[in-house]
């Protein structure tokens, strides 16, 4: 009894390996299944400037967003601007020394949403009361070109203050700066 | 008469010892008064100096000036002419004629915060942590927006006990400070 229930437990032990090894070959042949990254059709060309000047944008009219929470976002993004060491200088919006850039990029944050969520509520239901605002971030010439434009959404959803929200939304605002320079 | 004049000498000694004591006794009270009308004279030019260099400890910096930290504690005074931030090594400035516009707003924080009361909480079992979360505080958040002598923005938010902030807007903008009118979002956070 011993024998054949050894046996039966290999053979089905042997049919499983052999489901997984074919399983594991399929999903090497198709490499996109596995997450890893497709070819781009067409490589990003990446920017050039030695400067890059934050400018403040007023969100639309129907939204509105504490004064903290923008002047947070603002000074976090000059921040993680400096820390990216991707241009010479950082400036800030009505910064008159700009001028004699020569090659200055000026970077817009235009808010397009934001929900005030609660810290109480997020640390006492885990699920609910999260913090995001979400901005367009762009790109452009001095003489008012888009190069570049992405949506950016910078969230707290756990553990942390409201305007951690803003901390989130500089840090990936550099991780897109460091793609585009 | 002699007898008299004899009864009456010390009699007139006696009188004039009177005078002096009542004298001294008026001198010292004069000299009482005028130490009491001083020292009131002296608080009442002190008064509007102690209003004019208004010092608010424990406020918290959370982000905006320039050599110091992200969330650092320290004072915030009224200067007379601006504000200043100190703590144990930086003082920054901010002067009222760079002060572009003055916000402030309500909003409540958790009494146990931070990374070592997150911890604390999360060590907490059967989820006592969240019933630490149910308590907080009421404060009072402070934005100032001022440009540097180029003319760049800068902003400041700084997080002061309930009523303070009110009370610095407003010496700053009797100081002279601009302070434009704006919609205020509804508060962030209520009391449950």
């Amino acid at each position: 009894m011993k024998r054949l229930a050894r046996a039966a437990f290999l053979s089905k032990f042997s049919a499983a390996l052999s489901g997984t090894v074919l399983t594991v070959a399929c999903l090497l042949a198709q490499p996109s299944l596995l997450g890893e990254p497709e070819p781009a059709p067409q490589q990003m060309q990446k920017l050039t400037a030695s400067a890059i000047q934050l400018e403040r944008s007023d969100p639309p009219e129907d939204l509105l967003i504490p004064e903290e929470t923008s002047v947070a976002m603002y000074e976090n993004v000059i921040l993680q601007l400096t820390k990216t060491k991707k241009f010479q200088h950082v400036y800030r919006s009505g910064d008159r020394t700009a001028a004699s850039e020569p090659d200055l990029v000026i970077l817009r944050l235009i808010p397009q949403a934001f929900k005030a969520g609660s810290q109480k509520q997020r640390e006492v239901t885990t699920v609910t009361g999260a913090t995001s605002i979400k901005v367009r971030i762009q790109f452009a010439s001095r003489d008012g070109k888009v190069l570049r434009e992405e949506i950016v959404e910078g969230k707290v959803r756990f553990y942390g203050e409201n305007l951690r929200a803003t901390y989130d939304l500089a840090k990936k605002v550099a991780a897109v700066v460091k793609e585009t320079f | 008469m002699r007898t008299r004049s004899a009864q009456f000498n010390p009699g007139v000694s006696s009188k004039q010892r009177e005078i002096v004591r009542r004298s001294l006794q008026l001198a010292a009270i004069a000299v009482v008064f005028v130490a009491t009308a001083g020292s009131a004279f002296s608080q009442q030019v002190a008064t509007p100096q102690a209003s004019q260099t208004t010092s608010i400890p424990h406020v918290k910096c959370v982000i905006g000036l320039e050599n110091v930290k992200a969330n650092m504690k320290g004072t915030l005074s009224l200067l007379p002419n601006g504000l200043e931030f100190a703590t144990g090594k930086n003082k920054v400035d901010i002067s009222t004629a760079s002060i572009q516009d003055i916000f402030t707003g309500q909003e409540s924080r958790q009494d146990v915060s931070g990374p070592a009361g997150t911890v604390a909480k999360a060590g907490i079992p059967y989820g006592g942590g969240r019933i630490v979360s149910l308590f907080s505080h009421n404060v009072e958040v402070l934005t100032v927006e001022y440009v540097d002598p180029n003319g760049g923005f800068h902003g400041t938010v700084f997080v002061l006990s309930p009523g303070k902030a009110t009370v610095l807007k407003n010496q700053l903008v009797a100081q002279g400070a601009k302070v434009s009118n704006h919609l205020q979002p509804p508060p962030q956070e209520q009391k449950p």
